[in-house]
């Protein structure tokens, strides 16, 4: 029983009657906040995605522009043998694919931010072929200043290609059928959204009957995440026009519908302003938590309202009880209200833990949005309620008018009441069974999830997507997008002499490629700075491949490097070597990243690092960067952080609620369930060949925090319907739980279902498979969050019958004592 | 108190009023031309506020004055708009010194002399290369086009000779900074230049008659760092003004000669450079490689074209300032010119170029190039190249050419807008001891010219 002097009564007394300050107060803060609001930047800083600590991620921070992180591929396939073609299959040597070539190549070079000294085709004087002449060596562009058209001219240019050994390689796919066009973008000036859209359009311009054209790289990956950026805004929509339309059939009444809007936005306002003043960029790829928050922010307001219907048709149910029936609510949903929150809070902010940047970002702003729902939840709402006018149809919502209740209402009551006949008395030992047979079962199929989500391509995409599509057929023609990168690092960046091309540099990198293409798990190409200066080293010395071999001695590698760069600019070696010519790589690439190919790869490549040595006077062997590193960067982080932030917010929601129920069995009780829930979604998620991934870690952590609300909730009903009726006998304990279920329960299934439908369109109609993702495993693990509260918990609490049940409980104890209606 | 008689607007109606009719006639008070074939002094030809930044800013800037962030919106209309950013964001600073109107301190006196001299004699054959008229000949020396009327008169004079002497050897340094301020490439070698034709100090002259059909032989090699010691290249110019050079690169470990793509124009010689071979002199290609020259614009502009040499150093390095760490920019110094003729020129023989067109900053008063900006294929700023001239007199000291000071380039700027990097060159007195800066010497043939030339600079 809530007393009236207790500390959250008279704040509930002090708030209503000073109802016209309290406005103001919200007033004026709500304006602080919205002044944040033109400052707040949606964001996607894609390597704050990667976790700072780990030591693959800290070469991509010191290297990032080794594996072309800021390169488009452009890649045109002949899908049919041309017309006069003499070849028996379909190559590129016909007027038409090369011309579309040739005006690719052209077109790309005014994307905006392109770097008009970075863009490479077979098109491009960049590309050439050498022969010897009498007096030296000639070097010209594969194409002369037109793409050929003639039948001479094209065997002219199939005799260049065969004069240029690495053109075959990365220009032109083996099978003579697809050419590249690369760009590099100058990441300063590039708008990764407008690039992407720039070339795009050419992309689907150069398409048609005859021609494959598929556009990969980095850059085309941020461009299609912001174009989807867009569409999330419209999901927002869908998502909100759902909420409403919920409450409105749920409600039936204008206060019911226009409180939960209110108080949520002014939580949402508040938190986008905080960002915005705190100048920290919103991560969109995680909007489905803000989203979840706010269908949080609805369905508390629900149950917030249900309660304050009950407390006014108490009162008896006149305009003039708004007031009193607010303050009474205020009172007793305080606490029960702030301990859900609080784990709700836990759930979300945990994630911190991993030191991941975007995710410490993401658990700020939600977890200041959840910390918002406190004064807007329970103050704020009180005001509302206090002074909108009141229902009419209260004694419908509140289910005492059977006649009018809806038939939704009805048929819940009636599951409920089922559940609650299964999970007590006699039929309790068949579901107790039941329940202990699926948890082995849930708990051996979940041991046996994998780390890593592999796809080829990007999990940030659909696999069906027109980038992973793009990356597969590249991949399958060229080298492909599947490097690890082993970075030679100089240790003196401002040598005059040039780390990149020293004797020992050079020769390391020729080492590293000879063991890693002869060893186990053989990379399908290799490149490193060293493969230039042995063609340099060819061509000047009269062209024969005899001449392929380095001289090691430091002038003949340093001719060798001049011979490469003279007459270009050290951009056109910046994928093997740094700008200032002082760091280099060896760039390794693999067939796939699947998880097999990823382990053989790193242990071979960890192997050739350390006979060639790691520390090297001029320079450091590092291992390594590139998207097999990355990937494998995530997985370590979600096999080092899922546990133990899994075990954190365990902990943490198991002190909170032993405090809160002061009772350590009361903690017990409560989180079974919702690891119980957590094992069933990772059961089912390897039951679906989906393995534990960054996702899957924010969702496990959401999950414990959100889902506990439910056994809360219907904990501490159970508690005062037991209290109510005394709890001396087998029937009180049943008819306790039937009664919690039937009304908690049923507030539990309203707040399920209306998140599991404001996070259905994410999942439905995103084209990101990472937010669609997060949606699925979100709703997935709130249904069975809801299962097992209202199946587990009454089951546990039927077994144990806790002592602390009966205790009155000062503050979670939601009952009220009502005066007499006047 | 000195009336000005023609106020700013006058000026700029005068320009507006040409560029309405198409009518390119330099000077604004008088014909530039005739004034200083009368006076050897440009003065007469302009009023008071082209001659002076005090009259043209109405007193807000004034001679010794720095132009930095916060004062370059007075002269904004005074400059590229590569210059103009570097000086608004990235700390690039300028001082003014006063315009220089004496028209024999603004180009090498031998030069000077010989444009007056064949002044009027210049004309086209019919693949557009400039002959002299009587004999059809080659050009016979000085700058063809003193009077230009058009846009190709102007770039055929540029092209036909980029230093105004004879021969000329630069001992140079050079270095590049990038975005970040920080200096990436460093190089010392030497650039040699001689011309066989219209010359007019060395014999024979004004041909050399065993390579009358060539325009110039210009070589450029490298001493530091190690790693390029020796490595050189050379180009070999046709004097027909459509056909491309021929370009060797020398790499002394391999003793091989390397012939290069002759129309790549659009890389730079050796990698981390700011400056595509097309960019030299803001005619680094054969006049017809390019096209559709028109005049776009006359008036007034900054450049540098006094005091530019530092008598200070011994080996006339120049210091610097500006960007993040203090190493992007020259200290310089500008002058106002009282008329600059803006002509602009596309790549029309180069299919693959990487920029739309290139808008050149001539000074009306000697023609020399002061300043060039390109523009990438969507018209956006891409680089610019400018540079600073001198008479190499000052603080008591000269440098030497024949009977007169030394006239030259001192130091130039070329910079990449879009990346952000920047390539500063400077001509020193020498490298290494042994290769000194100067003109007109006639054994720079032997000595730097030459396949063999090249051959022996990479033994040294």
């Amino acid at each position: 029983m809530a007393g009236p002097y207790s500390l959250r009564a008279r704040l509930a007394m002090f708030v209503l009657a000073h109802r016209g300050l309290s406005y103001l107060l919200f007033a004026l803060i709500t304006a602080f906040f919205a002044a944040g609001l033109p400052k707040v930047k949606l964001q996607t800083i894609f390597s704050d995605l990667l976790p700072t600590d780990d030591p693959f991620v800290q070469v991509f921070r010191d290297h990032p522009n080794f594996g072309s992180p800021l390169t488009m591929m452009v890649m045109i396939r002949r899908t049919d043998v041309a017309p006069g073609s003499a070849d028996a299959r379909p190559t590129i040597y016909n007027a038409e694919t090369l011309a579309k070539v040739w005006q690719m190549t052209r077109d790309i070079d005014l994307a905006p931010g392109v770097d008009h000294d970075q863009i490479l085709s077979i098109t491009t004087e960049k590309a050439r072929y050498s022969e010897a002449t009498p007096g030296g060596i000639d070097m010209r562009p594969l194409m002369s200043d037109h793409p050929p058209t003639t039948p001479e001219e094209l065997a002219d240019f199939r005799l260049h290609v065969d004069r240029a050994p690495k053109v075959r390689e990365f220009l032109i796919s083996r099978d003579d059928s697809a050419a590249i066009v690369m760009a590099t973008f100058i990441e300063e000036r590039v708008d990764y959204g407008t690039a992407f859209e720039h070339v795009q359009k050419l992309v689907e311009a150069a398409r048609d009957a005859h021609h494959e054209v598929h556009l990969t790289g980095q850059p085309v990956l941020f461009g299609w995440v912001y174009r989807y950026v867009w569409q999330m805004l419209g999901i927002f929509a869908v998502t909100m026009v759902l909420f409403v339309a919920a409450l409105a059939l749920y409600m039936r009444n204008v206060v019911g519908v226009l409180t939960p809007i209110i108080t949520s936005t002014v939580a949402g306002i508040w938190a986008f302003g905080l960002v915005g003043w705190l100048d920290i960029s919103i991560e969109p790829l995680l909007m489905v938590v803000p989203l979840l928050l706010t269908a949080r922010s609805f369905s508390h307001s629900v149950q917030f309202t249900e309660r304050y219907y009950e407390v006014y048709a108490q009162l008896g149910g006149q305009p003039e009880h708004r007031r009193k029936a607010a303050e009474l609510t205020m009172s007793v949903m305080l606490a029960p209200s702030v301990l859900g929150i609080l784990t709700d809070i836990l759930g979300i902010v945990v994630v911190m833990a991993a030191p991941i940047p975007a995710m410490v970002r993401h658990a700020i702003f939600c977890g200041m949005w959840a910390v918002w729902l406190i004064p807007t939840g329970v103050v704020l709402i009180s005001l509302l309620l206090a002074t909108l006018p009141p229902p009419k149809n209260v004694e419908r919502l509140i289910g005492r008018d059977r006649q009018h209740s809806g038939g939704v209402h009805r048929r819940l009551q009636a599951l409920l009441a089922g559940i609650a006949a299964q999970v007590t008395g006699r039929a309790a030992m068949r579901t107790t069974a039941v329940v202990v047979l699926a948890s082995v079962a849930i708990v051996a199929t979940a041991s046996r999830i994998r780390i890593g989500n592999p796809v080829e391509g990007t999990n940030l995409l659909w696999d069906h997507s027109e980038f992973n599509a793009a990356v597969r057929a590249i991949n399958a023609n060229f080298p492909g997008v599947n490097t690890l990168e082993i970075v030679l690092e100089a240790k003196d960046p401002t040598r005059p002499d040039w780390t990149g091309q020293r004797v020992d540099t050079i020769l390391t990198e020729i080492r590293l490629q000879s063991l890693l293409e002869h060893g186990e798990a053989p990379p399908r190409a290799t490149l490193a700075f060293a493969d230039y200066l042995s063609e340099a080293s060819r061509l000047f010395n009269g062209g024969n491949p005899k001449w392929l071999p380095l001289d090691a001695r430091e002038r003949a590698i340093s001719a060798a490097a001049v011979g490469a760069m003279m007459g270009s600019s050290s951009k056109n070696f910046g994928h093997v070597v740094d700008s200032g010519l002082q760091h280099s790589t060896v760039s390794l690439w693999y067939p796939d990243n699947k998880q097999e190919t990823v382990n053989a790869a790193l242990k071979a490549a960890g192997k050739a690092v350390a006979d060639v040595g790691v520390d090297h006077p001029e320079f450091t062997v590092r291992l390594g960067t590139g998207t097999i590193a990355l990937q494998e960067a995530v997985n370590r982080v979600v096999e080092r952080y899922h546990v133990l932030v899994v075990l954190a917010v365990n902990l943490m929601i198991f002190v909170l609620c032993s405090l809160a129920y002061r009772s350590m069995v009361a903690g017990v009780l409560l989180i079974i369930p919702v690891n119980l829930a957590n094992e069933a979604l990772i059961a089912a998620m390897h039951l679906l060949g989906v393995g534990l991934d960054v996702n899957s870690m924010i969702v496990a952590a959401i999950g414990v925090g959100v889902g506990i609300d439910y056994g809360i909730y219907l904990m501490s009903r159970i508690c005062e319907e037991l209290q109510a009726r005394g709890g001396h006998s087998d029937r009180d304990w049943q008819a306790a739980i039937t009664a919690a279920l039937q009304t908690t329960g049923k507030a539990i299934t309203f707040t399920a279902t209306i998140m599991a439908l404001g996070i259905a369109p994410w999942y439905l109609m995103s084209g990101l498979k990472f937010v669609a993702d997060m949606g699925l495993l979100l709703i997935a693990i709130m249904a069975i969050n809801m299962v097992l509260s209202l199946v587990v918990l009454p089951l546990l609490v039927w077994w144990v019958k806790p002592r602390f049940a009966l205790r009155h409980n000062a503050l979670l104890g939601e009952s009220v004592e009502i005066p007499a209606a006047s | 108190m000195k009336l000005i008689r023609y106020d700013r607007g006058y000026s700029r109606r005068k320009f507006l009023q040409d560029a309405a009719t198409g009518v390119l006639s330099t000077g604004v008070l008088a014909p530039l031309a005739e004034v200083m074939a009368a006076t050897g002094d440009v003065s007469k030809a302009y009023p008071d506020e082209l001659l002076s930044i005090e009259n043209y800013t109405k007193g807000r800037i004034k001679t010794g004055d720095m132009i930095d962030a916060s004062n370059v919106e007075a002269v904004k209309d005074l400059i590229e708009p590569v210059r103009y950013e570097q000086i608004l964001k990235q700390g690039r600073k300028q001082k003014i010194v006063k315009t220089t109107t004496d028209i024999m301190r603004l180009s090498p006196w031998e030069y000077v002399e010989a444009t007056l001299r064949n002044s009027g004699k210049a004309g086209f054959d019919a693949r557009g290369n400039v002959i002299n008229k009587a004999d059809g000949g080659p050009w016979i020396g000085g700058n063809p086009f003193p009077d230009p009327k058009t846009g190709v008169e102007l770039f055929a004079a540029q092209t036909l000779n980029w230093g105004r002497h004879d021969a000329s050897f630069y001992a140079m340094k050079l270095a590049t900074t990038d975005s970040d301020g920080g200096e990436r490439f460093n190089y010392s070698g030497g650039w040699a230049e001689m011309s066989p034709v219209a010359r007019v100090s060395m014999e024979p002259k004004p041909y050399w008659p065993a390579h009358k059909d060539k325009l110039r032989f210009q070589s450029v090699f490298f001493l530091t760092p190690q790693a390029f010691r020796g490595t050189s290249f050379l180009n070999i110019w046709d004097y027909d003004h459509s056909t491309f050079p021929q370009l060797y690169g020398y790499v002394p470990e391999f003793r091989r000669v390397r012939q290069f793509p002759t129309n790549q124009r659009f890389e730079p010689l050796v990698p981390g450079l700011t400056l595509y071979l097309s960019d030299a002199w803001a005619a680094g290609d054969p006049l017809y490689t390019w096209g559709n020259y028109k005049i776009v614009g006359r008036g007034p502009f900054l450049a540098g074209l006094s005091d530019s040499w530092n008598y200070a150093d011994d080996n006339w390095e120049h210091t610097t300032h500006g960007g993040k760490k203090g190493k992007s920019f020259w200290d310089s110094t500008v002058q106002l010119v009282p008329e600059a003729i803006i002509v602009e020129a596309e790549p029309t023989g180069f299919p693959r170029a990487p920029i739309s067109k290139k808008r050149v900053w001539f000074d009306a008063r000697n023609q020399v190039v002061i300043g060039m900006v390109t523009f990438d294929r969507n018209g956006k700023p891409f680089r610019s190249f400018d540079g600073a001239y001198s008479l190499y007199e000052g603080g008591g000291k000269a440098v030497m050419d024949g009977k007169h000071p030394y006239w030259s380039w001192a130091h130039v700027t070329s910079s990449d807008i879009q990346s952000n990097s920047v390539t500063r060159i400077q001509q020193v007195r020498a490298v290494e001891g042994q290769h000194m800066s100067g003109a007109n010497d006639p054994k720079m043939y032997d000595k730097y010219l030459t396949q063999s030339a090249l051959q022996r600079l990479g033994a040294s």
